[in-house]
């Protein structure tokens, strides 16, 4: 943005995120329709969701974003809200009960959280930096985070919940948490984690400390490549530990065959076999597994296309951190960043087996109304911390 | 790094996060380069090894034909039904959802099933589709059809992406009845198939031999790569076996997309079959067809015997019969308990082909080599006559040999005709069984011929190396067993194509032909035609006037009054013959007789020679000598309606006939009533 410097205004609007975002609505159009196999109402819908996305952020535009601040506890306790009323009144897909139903439209409080919680780290985070050593102000921070955690993990969603520890961690420290606490958090993180893993493949049945879900167990198992044949079993147990590894393995090896087969080309848009017949989960080819058809369909060069989209994304919101006004908007803008990106390594990286299958959105890109929009009012704050960046 | 360096120099913290991000960008790249460039040969190959299966499809076999361009074997199409699975889709999940889970639901109070009960259920639903359009169909054609409940899960289990086949061959009316009734069920269509077909049945049986399935693919690694491998066959017997590899062309391969539940999804041909080469034979239909029926004639299908029709001039094999004999389609479908008893009866043998398989002892009718020999060795003058007693009495304790000429006085000629066992006995003894054997050898007697389609028998005779191995069982030869050989009995046996032979060097001056069955092989796609010419084996070493003798005397035992085989003379064509019945004993009781006539005609400028073997018939002159006759009929009819057997063109493509065949039954009514049939 050398630009800006000789201009006698310097610019509005961050042009860069703006046209890397609008490419990626394209393609995510285009691979919502290919993985749908040309279900048009489909695409139809993710157009109204992304318009009513881009009418929102727009919106937030003429409101600057210290404004919004003062409703960050609003938002906040208002997202808690529903995420207990998720548990009461909502309506579950495949056992995971996650939507809360409008009738016509069902909401999925979660993603609103993700934002709602940015905003309040943000707000609680922004107090003078000698106040961020106090171990009461870091405990309180990470309460913060940790309240609607256990209420998305409760529902079950571990992806989304997942995704909040690392805006939380790269909040504190770009906010000035002491590194030497950020490292006690994280080693006391790793170390629960550790016994977590060592719990599921190891432990045996009855001495399991924490209750995972079975599925989220297996997929863990899966990642790990653990053998799901229990030591003493029978011949008939072990047919069926077979069949279950292979059935509960399916989905990361044929996402992996996707992206494979996908070369250097790709085999076309709407071309791609994997997704056509059925291999890819059908409930998943349009949303968590979107990136396995692009990849297969557009090669080497689509899916790094599509990562050098997000990289310019993640990069003009570290610029905008980088001249925002106050430590405010410099969190607000960290803290979507941060989100966007634990969002975009775990979707590709679960597609191309770095890390195990959580179910959480590819942002612009998976079919979803309350994803598109949220991500789309992520980028209108980046843009309003922008905007705003000057005091004048 | 230009990015991170845009940012502020004292953010520490920020520039911080900014490498983090980028690693962790690095890290989706590499492993996108990892999986999508390093390795997409591997992941390409998992993807074609779940959703591809290779099918083999056999080739449409290539026809035999017969000289004329006749099919002997060729290709019908068969309408079968099948059942396309993939189409049953939508019907599999209506089925389920409205009726099987419906009705399930009502049973049980909760409502609710494991995954376990709901595939058992879904499992239900298929089936119950399954046997719905079975019976659609089945009352749609009027035909009965059994729902097999099993071969239907089996197929799903194993074939899912192949067609299920439900009825084979529909005929006319059934067609008709599809059409009408049974094409808008779903899943349900027709398909046409090239099934080999013999249009004339038993005709030429032995030679044309047959198909079985094949299943050589199971031992065969190279065909590990199907998945599926369509309904093929093998030729395991006669021209379909021997010329098989020319004959099946070449399997395509077609590569079936399947879904992840295995359903057909799209199939293309990866290689298109290569049509089989067709095979054309030195086989002429007509004469084929008389000989079959002259033969039956004696004793029906109860017959058991030989015809060999041979081309003096270049040993084409015009007719080549046994007795009796077997229909090659009946080896394609599924044979009936009786079909296969009757193909392995003991004493019947259906499957051997008795005209190069069949040993038999000559007879008479090796009085031809005798003579020859007694010729050649100057120990017989042809002229003088001696006096016989109307047997040949054995030295010591020896039973004396029947003769079935009275006693009297006979020169060589009437010893022919008359078939004195006591002249050539006389005779015989004087050349010696040395030069008795070397005389049938120079004619291929006991050796093979070279019939190209193997199978052949050597035969018997008494050369130097059989009688070691009869002295070493302690049987050493004596003057009687000379006496024996000399009148074709005892340790001598021949089979029906090396009569043929020997007839035909007696008829063409000594030319000792290699029997030729085949003209050529048609070329297909990159393959040439292949034409086999004509072969002389060798000559035999007899001066020329000796055969005249004996060829004057084959003519004599048919024209003149007292010839064994008058019953074979036939106005307007010179037929020359010899008669023979051998006894066959076991001991000195008389179990079976074997009847045989050897004959050429024209006399004047010989073409055809003619074998005819009977076993258990009454003479050579009275059962066999007709045969010939009318085989030479069926000859001269051809010849006399300006058809002769086609002439080998030289040329190696087999000529598919351009105009219209005649169909089997046509060929066989024609020729009852005795006229010729316009091809």
């Amino acid at each position: 943005m050398k630009g800006a410097e000789f201009s006698l205004r310097p610019a509005r609007v961050a042009w860069a995120l703006l046209g890397a975002a609008f490419l990626l609505m394209a393609v995510g159009l285009c691979f919502v329709h290919s993985s749908t196999l040309g279900d048009t109402s489909t695409t139809m819908k993710q157009v109204i969701w992304f318009g009513v996305g881009l009418t929102a952020a727009v919106l937030l535009c003429f409101v600057d974003y210290h404004v919004l601040a003062r409703w960050a506890w609003v938002g906040y306790w208002g997202s808690i809200v529903l995420l207990l009323a998720v548990m009461v009144f909502g309506v579950s897909r495949n056992g995971a009960r996650r939507w809360i139903d409008l009738g016509p439209l069902q909401l999925q409080p979660s993603e609103f959280a993700k934002l709602a919680v940015l905003f309040a780290l943000a707000q609680f985070l922004s107090r003078p930096i000698e106040e961020l050593r106090l171990t009461n102000v870091v405990f309180k921070s990470m309460a913060i985070v940790l309240l609607p955690f256990m209420l998305i993990l409760k529902e079950p969603d571990l992806g989304s919940s997942l995704v909040l520890l690392p805006m939380m961690l790269a909040m504190m420290f770009v906010a000035g948490v002491p590194a030497s606490i950020l490292a006690k958090i994280m080693g006391v993180g790793a170390v629960i984690g550790g016994l977590l893993v060592a719990d599921v493949l190891f432990a045996p049945e009855n001495w399991r400390l924490i209750k995972l879900k079975d599925y989220q167990r297996h997929r863990l198992m899966v990642y790990f490549g653990k053998d799901f044949v229990p030591a003493n079993a029978t011949p008939e147990q072990k047919a069926y530990y077979r069949e279950l590894q292979r059935h509960k393995g399916w989905n990361v090896q044929q996402a992996l065959i996707s992206v494979g087969s996908g070369g250097l080309a790709g085999k076309g848009w709407r071309q791609g076999t994997q997704n056509t017949l059925g291999y890819l989960p059908r409930l998943g080819a349009h949303n968590d597994f979107i990136f396995s058809v692009i990849a297969e369909e557009s090669g080497f060069i689509g899916s790094i296309t599509v990562v050098g989209l997000y990289t310019v994304i993640l990069f003009s919101g570290l610029m905008i951190a980088g001249q925002a006004r106050d430590r405010l908007g410099r969190l607000i803008a960290v803290g979507v960043i941060s989100l966007w990106f634990a969002h975009v390594f775990i979707n590709v990286g679960m597609n191309i087996g770095l890390v195990p299958v959580t179910g959480i959105p590819l942002p612009l890109l998976s079919y979803g109304g309350s994803a598109a929009v949220c991500a789309l009012l992520a980028l209108g704050i980046l843009q309003n911390v922008h905007l705003y960046r000057r005091s004048y | 790094m230009l990015i991170v360096d845009q940012l502020r120099r004292d953010d520490a913290r920020l520039r911080v996060v900014a490498v983090v991000v980028l690693v962790g960008i690095a890290i989706l790249t590499a492993g996108l380069w990892r999986l999508q460039v390093m390795a997409a040969g591997r992941y390409t190959r998992s993807e074609e090894a779940q959703s591809v299966r290779l099918v083999r499809v056999p080739a449409v076999r290539g026809k035999i034909l017969d000289r004329n361009g006749f099919a002997l074997a060729e290709n019908r199409p068969s309408y079968d039904v099948n059942l396309y699975l993939e189409e049953l889709r939508p019907s599999f999940v209506h089925e389920y959802t409205n009726r099987v889970l419906r009705e399930a639901r009502a049973q049980r109070e909760s409502g609710k099933f494991t995954l376990a009960e709901r595939l058992q259920l879904q499992e239900q639903a298929r089936l119950n589709v399954y046997s719905n359009t079975i019976m659609t169909v089945s009352s749609g054609l009027g035909v009965p059809l059994s729902v097999s409940q099993d071969g239907f899960l089996r197929h799903y289990r194993q074939a899912l992406a192949l067609p299920l086949p439900i009825v084979d061959n529909l005929d006319s009316s059934q067609m008709a009845l599809f059409f009408e009734r049974c094409r808008g069920v779903p899943g349900i269509d027709l398909e046409v198939q090239a099934v080999r077909s013999y249009p004339f049945g038993r005709l030429a049986g032995h030679v044309l031999g047959h198909l079985q399935r094949s299943d050589e693919a199971d031992n065969d690694p190279d065909l590990l790569i199907f998945r599926y491998r369509l309904k093929d066959y093998q030729g395991v017997a006669g021209v379909e076996s021997k010329f098989d590899e020319a004959l099946r062309g070449r399997a395509g391969v077609k590569a079936l997309r399947v879904n992840s539940q295995g359903y057909r999804h799209e199939e293309w041909y990866l290689h298109p079959t290569e049509l089989g080469r067709d095979v054309q034979l030195t086989i002429d239909v007509p004469i084929q067809l008389a000989s079959e029926r002259a033969l039956s004639r004696i004793a029906g299908s109860a017959t058991r015997g030989a015809v060999v029709v041979m081309d003096v001039r270049n040993g084409d094999l015009l007719a080549l019969v046994s007795a009796p004999a077997f229909d090659p389609n009946s080896f394609l479908g599924r044979m009936s308990p009786e079909e296969f008893q009757e193909l392995n009866d003991g004493k019947l043998r259906p499957q051997m082909n008795r005209a190069v398989s069949g040993a038999y002892a000559p007879g008479s009718i090796f009085k031809v080599i005798v003579g020859l020999a007694a010729l050649e060795a100057g120990v017989m003058d042809p002229l003088e006559s001696h006096e016989y007693l109307g047997y040949w009495p054995m030295g010591g304790r020896s039973p004396p040999i029947k003769d079935t000429a009275p006693a009297g006085f006979y020169d060589f000629k009437r010893a022919f005709k008359r078939s004195s066992n006591a002249y050539f006995i006389d005779h015989g003894i004087k050349v010696g069984r040395e030069r008795i054997v070397a005389v049938a050898q120079q004619f291929g007697l006991g050796e093979k011929n070279g019939y190209p389609l193997g199978t052949e028998v050597r035969g018997f005779l008494p050369d130097a190396e059989n009688l070691e191995r009869l002295r070493a069982r302690g049987d050493p030869w004596t003057e009687g067993d000379t006496a024996l050989l000399s009148i074709g009995q005892g340790a001598v046996a021949v089979t029906p194509l090396q009569m043929a032979v020997m007839t035909a060097a007696v008829a063409n001056g000594g030319k000792v032909l290699e029997p030729r069955l085949v003209l050529g092989i048609g070329g297909q796609g990159d393959e040439k035609p292949q034409s086999f010419a004509p072969q002389i084996r060798s000559e035999v070493g007899i001066q020329a006037r000796h055969l005249q003798r004996v060829r004057e005397a084959m003519l004599a035992d048919v024209e003149e009054d007292e010839g064994t085989g008058r019953e074979a003379a036939l106005p307007g064509m010179r037929v020359c013959g010899k008669t023979g019945t051998a006894e066959v004993k076991q001991g000195r009781v008389l179990v079976d007789k074997i009847t045989w006539f050897v004959a050429f005609a024209p006399f004047e400028s010989p073409r055809y020679a003619v074998v005819v073997v009977v076993e258990s018939g009454g003479s050579g002159g009275r059962t066999c000598a007709p045969v010939a006759r009318q085989i030479f009929q069926a000859i001269q009819q051809r010849e006399g309606a300006g058809r002769p057997p086609a002439e080998d063109q030289g040329t190696a493509a087999p000529r598919s006939a351009s105009k219209p065949l005649p169909t089997p039954a046509g060929l066989y009514a024609g020729l009852a009533a005795g006229r010729e049939v316009s091809p």
